[in-house]
C-alpha cells in the first residue's frame, strides 16, 4: 500500500509539470525552463556530493558540452537531436579522461582543480578564435523547434526527467552504498571490498555526461554560445545553493531548492537588478551553519521522529 | 631559508631563466618580478591562515576587493591620498575580518572540511554582490600622477612603481617570519598550527590564536587591496581570480611555508610575462596559473600517495 500511494504523488506531479504550458504564457514557461536548467545541474552535482566529493567546476562540463553541441550543428551540420547526443559523450569522455588525475585529489584539492579545469576550458574556448568563433561566440542559424515555447518548456522537462532518473537509480542501485561508504570513512570501504577509485569515475563521468546534456539543450533553446554565458559562474554558485538549500544527498533536495529559489530569485531579478544574487551568497552562510541538511533534511527528520 | 645542496641546481636554473628572459625582452623580466610581488604580497595572509587556523579561505580575493573599495571610498569622501586612507582602511578591515571569524567561520571550526569550503565560497559570493548592489559593476579607478613614474636605461623604459608590491611582499615575509619565530604569540600560533590540541593541552588559547591570525590576515589583505586600488581599475568581480591564483601559490609552496610562496610567485610572474611578451599570446596568459595548479597538485598527490 505505502508503494503505491508513494509512487503516485511523483507521477501526479509530473503530470502536473507536463501540463503546465497548457494554462501558462511564454513568460512563465521561461522562468520554469530556466528552474529546470538549475535543478537539473544541482542534482548532477549533488549526485557526485554523495561520495564526499564537492566539485566547484560544474560549469566547466556544462560549458563544454553547450561549445561541443553548437559546433558539431555548426560546423559539421549534424542535426539537433544528434548534436546534442555526441556533445554529452564528448563531456563524458573528457571527463573520464581527466578523472585519471583529478580523482586522486580530495577534499579542497579536489575542488579547486575542478575550479581551474572550468576556467583552462574557458581560456581555450575563448582564445581559440579560428574555431570557436573566440569572445564573440557562435550563433545557430536557427533555434529548435522554431523557438515555440510550449516545445523547448517540454525538451527541458525531458531533460530534467532524465537527470532525476539517473539520480534515483544512484540512490537506489548498489552504487548508493559503495558512494556513501566512500564518504563516510575512505579506509573503511576499501577494506570491505569497495573498488573506490573506479566508483568515483563511473559517478564523475556520469555527472559529467549529464552536465555535458544540459548544456547543449540549453544551447539549442538559446541558439548562441558565448565564452562569458556558457562558462558563466553562476552555473557554479545557483546549484550549490540550491542543493544546499533544498537537502543535499537527496533526489528531493535539490527538487525542492530550485522551484524556491528559482522563483524567488526571478521576482528579486526584477526588483533589484543588480546584487540579487546576494542573497544565494546569504542563504549558502546561513544553511551552512543553522540547517546542514537543508529542508528535505529537515522533514526527513521530522518523519523519523514521527515513526518512533 | 635553508640552503641545502638540492636548491642549489634550482638555483642556477632560476638564474639561467632569469638571464635568458632579460637578453631576449628586458621589460618582461622587469614586468614578472613586479607581478610575483603583487602577487606574493596578497597570496601569504592567505597563506597565514591555512597555516595556522587550517582553513581554506575562498573570499580571500573578494575581501582584498572590499578593501580596494573601502579606500576608493573613503578617498573619494574625505579628499585623501590612497596611501592615508591606508590607515582608516585597516582599522575597517579589523572590524569586517573579527566579525567575519566570530559569526561564521567559528562556527564550522569543527565541522567537515566540506562545510568550511562552500562557507567561505558562500561569503565571497555574499561581499562581491553586496558591492555590486552599493556600487553597481562599473570599473572605478582614481588617477594618480604618481603610478606611472618610469626609469629608462639604455634603451627600455619601464614603470618603476609596481617596485612596491615586491618591497610589500618581501617586508611582509621577514616581518611574519619573525612575529612567528621570536615573540611570544607567534610561537604560540605555530604551536597551534602543528597541533592545535596538543596547543590548548599545554595552556595556549587556541581560540584566541584563531581569531587574531584570522583578522590579522584580513588587515594584511586590506593593505594590499588599497595599494591594488592605486595601480588598477577595480570592480566587484576583480577579487574572485586572486583568490584562485593565491591558492595555486600556496598549494605549490606547501601548507605553512612563506618564503616558498616569494619563489613560486615569481615563476608564476615570470611565466605570466614572458606569454604576455609574445605577440598574440597574451589571451593565454591565464591558462599558465591554472595547468600550474593542476601540476602541482597533481605531482604532490602521485609523491604523497596522500593528500
Amino acid at each position: 500500500m505505502k508503494k503505491i500511494t508513494s509512487g503516485i504523488f511523483p507521477i501526479s506531479l509530473v503530470l502536473l509539470a507536463a501540463s503546465l504550458p497548457l494554462f501558462l504564457g511564454a513568460y512563465p514557461q521561461a522562468v520554469a525552463r530556466s528552474v529546470f536548467t538549475y535543478m537539473a545541474l544541482a542534482l548532477t552535482w549533488d549526485i557526485l556530493l554523495r561520495s564526499g566529493q564537492v566539485s566547484f567546476g560544474i560549469v566547466g562540463f556544462y560549458g563544454l558540452g553547450s561549445y561541443a553541441a553548437i559546433l558539431l550543428a555548426v560546423r559539421a551540420g549534424m542535426p539537433p537531436a544528434v548534436a546534442i547526443i555526441a556533445a554529452s559523450l564528448f563531456a563524458a569522455l573528457i571527463a573520464f579522461a581527466l578523472g585519471f588525475l583529478v580523482l586522486r585529489l580530495r577534499a579542497m584539492y579536489f575542488s579547486i582543480t575542478t575550479l581551474a579545469l572550468a576556467e583552462i576550458f574557458k581560456v581555450i574556448i575563448h582564445n581559440w578564435n579560428s574555431f570557436t568563433g573566440g569572445p564573440e561566440g557562435i550563433v545557430l542559424p536557427q533555434v529548435v523547434f522554431n523557438g515555440d515555447s510550449r516545445a523547448l518548456y517540454w525538451l527541458s522537462l525531458g531533460m530534467v526527467l532524465v537527470v532525476v532518473a539517473v539520480s534515483v537509480f544512484f540512490e537506489k542501485s548498489r552504487l548508493h552504498y559503495s558512494l556513501t561508504a566512500i564518504r563516510n570513512n575512505e579506509i573503511a570501504a576499501r577494506t570491505s571490498g569497495v573498488d573506490i577509485f573506479a566508483n568515483l569515475l563511473i559517478t564523475f563521468t556520469v555527472t559529467s555526461l549529464l552536465q555535458g546534456l544540459i548544456g547543449g539543450v540549453q544551447v539549442f533553446s538559446y541558439g548562441f554560445a558565448m565564452p562569458d554565458s556558457a562558462f558563466d559562474g553562476n552555473y557554479t554558485l545557483l546549484p550549490l545553493a540550491i542543493a544546499l538549500l533544498g537537502g543535499i544527498h537527496s533526489t528531493w533536495g535539490p527538487i525542492i531548492g530550485a522551484i524556491l529559489l528559482g522563483v524567488a530569485s526571478e521576482y528579486l531579478k526584477l526588483k533589484i537588478p543588480y546584487g540579487h544574487l546576494l542573497v544565494y551568497g546569504l542563504i549558502i552562510i546561513l544553511v551552512i551553519l543553522f540547517i546542514p541538511n537543508g529542508i528535505y533534511g529537515l522533514v526527513r527528520k521530522g518523519r523519523s521522529k514521527r515513526n518512533g | 631559508m635553508r640552503l641545502n645542496r638540492k636548491v642549489i641546481p634550482w638555483i642556477v636554473i632560476g638564474v639561467a631563466a632569469a638571464a635568458a628572459i632579460a637578453a631576449w625582452k628586458p621589460t618582461a623580466l622587469i614586468y614578472g618580478v613586479q607581478r610575483a610581488g603583487l602577487y606574493a604580497a596578497i597570496a601569504i595572509p592567505m597563506a597565514l591562515v591555512l597555516g595556522i587556523v587550517h582553513i581554506v579561505n575562498l573570499s580571500h580575493g573578494e575581501t582584498l576587493m572590499v578593501a580596494a573599495y573601502a579606500t576608493y571610498t573613503i578617498a573619494q569622501a574625505l579628499g585623501l591620498d590612497p596611501w592615508l586612507a591606508l590607515v582608516p582602511v585597516m582599522a575597517v578591515m579589523a572590524i569586517l575580518g573579527y566579525l567575519i571569524f566570530q559569526l561564521t567561520i567559528k562556527h564550522t571550526l569543527k565541522a567537515p572540511e566540506l562545510n568550511q569550503l562552500i562557507l567561505t565560497f558562500g561569503i565571497a559570493i555574499t561581499l562581491t554582490q553586496l558591492v555590486t548592489l552599493l556600487y553597481t559593476t562599473q570599473t572605478r579607478k582614481m588617477h594618480l600622477s604618481y603610478v606611472s613614474a618610469s626609469l629608462s636605461i639604455g634603451e627600455t623604459s619601464f614603470g618603476v612603481y609596481d617596485f612596491v608590491f615586491v618591497a610589500m611582499a618581501i617586508a611582509m615575509a621577514v616581518a611574519l617570519n619573525v612575529f612567528l619565530t621570536k615573540t611570544r604569540f607567534g610561537k604560540a600560533a605555530v604551536a597551534v598550527g602543528q597541533n592545535p590540541r596538543g596547543a590548548a593541552i599545554v595552556g595556549i588559547d587556541v581560540q584566541k590564536v584563531y581569531v587574531v591570525i584570522f583578522t590579522l590576515s584580513v588587515i594584511l589583505t586590506g593593505i594590499m587591496g588599497s595599494l591594488f586600488m592605486t595601480r588598477q581599475s577595480i570592480f566587484p568581480s576583480v577579487g574572485g581570480p586572486y583568490t584562485m591564483k593565491c591558492f595555486s601559490l600556496v598549494a605549490m609552496a606547501g601548507i605553512g611555508n612563506i618564503s616558498g610562496i616569494l619563489y613560486g610567485s615569481l615563476v608564476l610572474g615570470l611565466a605570466e610575462a614572458v606569454i604576455n611578451g609574445i605577440k598574440g599570446m597574451s589571451g593565454w596568459s591565464n591558462i599558465v596559473f591554472f595547468l600550474l595548479i593542476i601540476g602541482v597538485i597533481g605531482v604532490r598527490a602521485f609523491k604523497e600517495r596522500k593528500i
